[in-house]
Formats: structure tokens, C-alpha cells, sequence
């Protein structure tokens, strides 16, 4: 039984097709019962925002199993007038032809009927299929978020553990799922553990956490001030939040805007123009004013800072122009940083990550050779569809 | 093996300890970036070394190995080395190892220098319980400062590089400076507990009828000393000093002990009776 993945993701189109091939998670029993009464022996499906694909384990070759996963996949999202216009292996379409989708299926089980993907064209190199060992390689890849758009991140493989753990509840997978998918979370757990592809922070708001645990022993009694709310400190206030800051203290020149934003982080508000009487108590600010000029400096900050007894204070001002002078980093126990010094740490950590890339492949590359078929190694099948052809099919 | 004495002992720890310094600077250079337990490995070997060396000192004196310079200064070594070990199980105080090392190696060096270990006479210089007791929990408090300035060195080299943005900063596996601070001030009060019990129990030791207690130098230094990291611990404590004042007190403090520890026990009466 060969294992084989088919899908489509955010390496291979854009969003306003992905979501047309979208699962509900409530319509995927359903669709892999259809798909199994279509002669797959095991099933899964992982539909996230950033991919759909169907995990299977078919008793015909991977040619075959290909055509069938692919008519599945596109009459059950709705979509079957790509089988009209799309590249077909047995219409020996070639690269660039294009399809337009349309809804055609009222049962969709997550489409709704108008506004998304109108339009869409579709090429042929969206849909790739794998075959062994590529399919298992690309599990593998997956569960440790090395395919991933923010890549290593983790919040993958929880979800490739729901779908499977789905699958497997209503009876869709056996012996060969079972074995991979196990395996490759194991695979995620040994690749995080030995190397540094899940390290760091990797976007603005998480670098301005870390940089806060840098600083602070913990930031479980922290108190983080907003200053003037916009959308990144938005997500930096709600990312210290969750690693345990105690409270979100908005001011912002529109105070119901302000106590909006303060509820939904379950903060409070204070009026804009008392934002300096809140330095005592605080411990991180972050500052996103559209102010044309400094709005604190070394001068206003120095004897605030003798209030608060020397305790440190983390600085991050992500407003653009700057909202706060420079110079106040000279003060004792004061730490600044903007925009770009944030982005600095993450794109750090992206390059890391990207050099442990080829580690991660070789653990990879080793931990699938148990699961593989004896005797047959499979070559990659592309989308191209030439290829799909004269892949070499399973006895 | 008659031959491989105490010191053959001590100076093998010194090598290792070396050896870890030079594996500090390695990993200084890289970033504290990846956990690393081979720095905390040559120190665990180096302290079996170094104690192997101290308790076979002991044996042959048959008495805590704290009889002349030699003696004392391997045992403040040792107990910073200790202290480290027990502190270095915590992985994100880990590193502090590579900063324990340097001050443990230059301690080490130090004290293998032929003058300070002459040869025991017949009776060792010092003896009984309130001496030993004496003469350890004032070792063991050099001991808590010197790691302590460790840390303040740590905190300072982390803190320079948060305050100039440099990567390394958010990128090495170093703790958090408040918890460097946090561990900074505890070791120096815990030196401070003991240099005072430890001065306190020097007070009831016998000594020859012309001898003053306070007109000893040793005794002016180390009332100096105590003087130097009570000022330190209450601006911290008491007066909000700044962290980094604090951090640099605690080195050049203990920089002064170790340059001025030889030089008052030569000229003290009562520790060379």
C-alpha cells in the first residue's frame, strides 16, 4: 500500500484558490467516507488556511490513486468544472492552461456560493501530488513546519494531529497512516528537540516579547502601557498577554476607542493626555502614536524614572515617524527599541531557521526510510502532468 | 604513587580549569547561542580534582585544610566552584560557568605560587573547631563574592549588549539581567552572612596576650572589606542603587580582595603568630 498526498498550499496558490478547496472541519467525516467508498483504503484531511491536502494510503498505484484523490478533491469542493479545463493526465494537458472555477456543487461543504475565488484562473501547477517516499518526506516536512509560511512554526502539527485524530475516530485510516503519522510526530518532537528550526521569534510583536524576557525575570506581574493603539501594537500588547503579562493599560487619543481596545484585552483605558502619570506602575511601553514628534524624552523620562525607584523599563516604540527621542536609551536601566531594531531579531531567527533547514531534511531523510515500501522507491510525481503519467506504478 | 601529591592534584584542576576558559571564550564568541553542558562538564571535573586535592591535604595535616595562604585560597576556589556547580544546574544559569571560569583559573594560578604553601612545622598554624569555623565561612564567603562578581560580569556584559541592540543579546540562551541581578545581590549576601560569622568567630580565638585584635591588619582589611559590601548591599537594597553601579561595585570589590588578600595576611601578627 503506497502512501500518497495530495493538495494544494500556500507554496503553490494564492489564497483566493485555496479557499475554494476549503473543508469545514464538520464536513470532513463525510468527505472521507466518499472518499474511501471511492476505492482509497486509508484517509486524511488536513485543511488549514494555509493548505488542504488528503493523506492516502491506496492499494492501486499512485497514477491511479492520483486521478482519483484529484476527481474527489475537486467535485467535493464544488469546483468540477476544472475537470472540464483543467491539465489532465489523460488529456495529455500540458503546463499553463488554465481553468476558471466556478461553484458548481451546491453541496460545497465549506464554500459559500458568492464572493470567494470569483474568478479565479487556475494554471495546473496548483494541484502537486506525491508520491513514496516524497509523500511521506512531505508529512514529515509538514508536521515539523518546515513547509510552513512562517516556517517552524509550531501551530501545524497540533493541527495535523486533529486531522488525524479525526480520521482515525470515524475508522478512515489503518496500518500505513497510522504508522506514518505517528511517526512523523515523533519525527517533529526529535527535529525540535535537536535542532533550532522552532527557535526564536520570527515577527515583530513575539521579537518584543523575547526581548521583554531578556529583561524581566518573569513577565507574569508585568504591566505593559499602549500608547496611541495600532494594529502592531495590538498584536505585541496581545502577545505579551498571553506569555503572562498581568495587565494592558490603552491610552489613546480616541478614548472610546481606547476602552474598546482595553476591554477586549481585559485592560483598562486612561485618557491620552495622562499617559506619563501611568510610568510608575508600568514596566513595558509600547508606542504607536501618528504623532509628527517625540511625544517622550530623555528630559520628561528622568525624573519619571527616579519614581519608579530605577526598576527597569522596556521601551518599544513601533511608530513611524519615531514617538520617542533616542536619547532616552542613555538613562539608566531604560531600554529602547523601534521598529527596525525588532524586525533586526526576527529576521535573525528567520536566517537561523533557515540554516538548520538542511539538517532538518537529512533527520528527515533517515527517519522515513523505515516506512518505506520495500523494494520500491518512487520517484517525485509533480503536478506536471507529463510527469504524473510516467510515474512508475505500484505492482 | 607517593609522588602525585595535594598539590599534583590541585594543579591538574587549575589545567582544567584553564581548558574551561579558553572553551568560555569559544562560546562567548558564538553567542551563548546553543545550550552547552561540556563548560559545565570540565568544571564538574576540575572541582572532583580540586577536591580530591583539598581532602587529601586534609588527611595529611589531619585538619581542615585552611593552614596557611595556600590552603585558603584553594578553599575560596573551591567553594565558588561549588557554589557555581549547584547554581549551574538551573539551564539558564548555566553560563555563568563561563564567566566562574577566568576568576577561577586566575584564583588557581595564584595560588600554586611556592610562597604561599611552605612547608607545615610540627603543628599546623591553625587549629580547633572555632578556627576551622572561623577560617571556612570566611573562605566560603570569598568564595560567594567571587561568584557573585561572576554574575555582576555576566549582567554587565548582557546588559551593554540590551542597552547597544547587539543580537546576542535576545539570541543567546543567557537568563534574564533581572534574574542575573536577582542571583548577584543573593550571593553577596550570602558572603556577607558569612564573612560576619565568620569574623565574629575570629573574635574568640585565642591569641598571644600582646596581640590586639583590632590593631591587626588582617582584622582593619577585613572590617574594611565587611564595611565595603554592607555600603554595597544597603545603596541596593536600601537606596535603590542602580544595577549597574551595583554590578561594577561587586566586581571591583572583590578585584580588591583578591589583590589585597596576600599582602594583609603577610603583614597580619595574628596570622603569623
Amino acid at each position: 500500500m503506497n502512501v500518497v498526498v495530495i493538495g494544494l498550499s500556500h507554496h503553490s496558490s494564492p489564497v483566493e484558490l485555496r479557499e475554494r478547496f476549503t473543508f469545514a472541519e464538520t464536513k470532513i467525516p463525510a468527505a472521507l467516507k466518499s472518499l474511501r467508498e471511492s476505492g482509497i483504503a486509508e484517509a486524511v484531511i488536513l485543511s488549514t488556511c494555509n493548505r488542504v491536502e488528503i493523506y492516502a494510503a491506496a492499494a492501486q498505484g499512485p497514477a491511479v490513486a492520483f486521478e482519483e484523490l484529484k476527481k474527489f478533491l475537486i467535485q467535493w469542493s464544488g469546483n468540477s468544472q476544472l475537470l472540464e479545463h483543467s491539465p489532465s493526465p489523460q488529456r495529455g494537458a500540458g503546463r499553463g492552461e488554465e481553468a476558471v472555477f466556478s461553484n458548481s456543487n451546491p453541496l460545497a461543504p465549506s464554500l459559500s456560493p458568492l464572493g470567494r475565488g470569483e474568478g479565479v484562473q487556475l494554471s495546473g501547477d496548483e494541484l502537486y501530488t506525491l508520491a513514496e517516499p516524497q509523500s511521506l518526506q512531505h508529512l514529515f516536512k509538514v508536521a515539523c513546519g518546515l513547509d510552513s509560511m512562517v516556517l517552524g512554526e509550531t501551530e501545524i502539527l497540533g493541527q495535523l494531529k486533529e486531522a488525524y485524530a479525526l480520521a482515525q475516530q470515524h475508522g478512515h485510516t489503518g496500518a500505513r497512516l497510522n504508522k506514518a503519522f505517528q511517526r512523523a510526530f515523533h519525527v517533529a518532537k526529535h527535529v525540535r528537540t535537536h535542532t533550532s528550526i522552532q527557535r526564536g521569534s520570527v515577527s515583530v510583536a513575539s521579537a518584543a516579547v523575547e526581548l521583554a524576557e531578556k529583561i524581566f525575570n518573569s513577565l507574569n506581574n508585568r504591566d505593559v502601557l499602549v500608547i496611541g493603539a495600532g494594529e502592531m501594537s495590538e498584536k505585541t500588547a496581545r502577545a505579551l498577554l498571553s506569555r503572562g503579562a498581568r495587565s494592558i493599560i490603552i491610552a489613546g487619543r480616541s478614548f472610546e476607542r481606547a476602552q474598546v481596545l482595553a476591554g477586549e484585552f481585559g485592560g483598562r483605558a486612561v485618557p491620552f493626555d495622562d499617559w506619563a502619570t501611568e510610568f510608575e506602575k508600568v514596566d513595558i511601553v509600547i508606542s504607536s502614536t501618528s504623532a509628527p514628534h517625540h511625544i517622550l524624552d530623555r528630559a520628561k523620562l528622568e525624573p519619571l524614572m527616579k519614581a519608579r525607584k530605577q526598576r527597569p523599563l522596556l521601551l518599544i516604540d513601533i511608530a513611524v515617524p519615531r514617538d520617542i527621542d533616542p536619547a532616552v536609551n542613555f538613562l539608566e536601566n531604560v531600554y529602547l527599541y523601534n521598529i527596525d531594531d525588532l524586525q533586526a531579531i526576527a529576521d535573525d531567527y528567520l536566517k537561523q531557521r533557515q540554516d538548520e533547514i538542511a539538517r532538518c531534511e537529512a533527520i528527515i531523510a533517515e527517519k522515513v526510510k523505515p516506512l518505506l515500501v520495500p523494494k520500491i522507491i518512487q520517484p517525485q510525481i509533480n503536478t506536471d502532468a507529463h510527469r504524473l503519467e510516467t510515474a512508475p506504478a505500484k505492482p | 604513587m607517593a609522588w602525585f601529591t595535594d598539590r599534583h592534584f590541585f594543579l591538574l584542576a587549575v589545567a582544567v580549569y584553564g581548558l574551561s576558559t579558553v572553551y568560555s571564550v569559544f562560546l562567548w564568541r558564538k553567542g551563548f547561542r546553543k545550550d552547552d553542558h561540556v563548560n559545565y562538564l570540565l568544571l564538574l571535573t576540575a572541582f572532583v580534582l580540586h577536591t580530591v586535592a583539598m581532602v587529601r591535604r586534609g588527611f595529611s595535616v589531619n585538619h581542615c585544610p585552611v593552614n596557611n595562604l595556600f590552603e585558603a585560597t584553594v578553599f575560596i576556589a573551591w567553594s565558588a566552584a561549588a557554589a557555581y556547580l549547584v547554581i549551574g544546574l538551573l539551564p539558564k544559569l548555566r553560563f555563568l560557568g563561563a564567566f566562574a571560569s577566568p576568576v577561577l583559573f586566575a584564583i588557581g594560578v595564584f595560588a600554586l605560587m611556592p610562597e604561599l604553601d611552605p612547608p607545615h612545622g610540627p603543628a599546623p598554624q591553625f587549629t580547633g573547631a572555632l578556627t576551622s569555623l572561623h577560617a571556612a565561612t570566611i573562605l566560603l564567603a570569598y568564595g560567594a563574592f567571587g561568584l557573585g562578581a561572576a554574575a555582576a560580569g555576566m549582567f554587565l556584559t548582557e546588559q551593554h549588549d540590551l542597552k547597544f541592540h547587539k543580537l546576542r543579546a535576545v539570541l543567546s540562551l543567557l537568563p534574564p539581567i533581572q534574574r542575573l541581578e536577582i542571583v548577584t545581590g543573593r550571593l553577596v549576601l550570602a558572603g556577607f552572612v558569612l564573612f560576619t560569622i565568620g569574623l565574629e568567630a575570629g573574635r574568640y580565638l585565642p591569641r598571644a596576650a600582646d596581640a590586639g585584635y583590632w590593631s591587626d591588619p588582617k582584622v582593619i582589611w577585613s572590617a574594611f572589606m565587611w564595611l565595603v559590601y554592607l555600603a554595597l548591599l544597603v545603596s541596593r537594597l536600601g537606596f535603590a542603587q542602580s544595577s549597574r553601579r551595583f554590578a561594577y561595585g561587586v566586581i571591583a570589590a572583590f578585584v580588591f580582595l583578591l589583590l589585597t588578600f596576600w599582602g594583609t595576611n603577610l603583614l597580619s601578627p595574628l596570622h603569623h603568630p
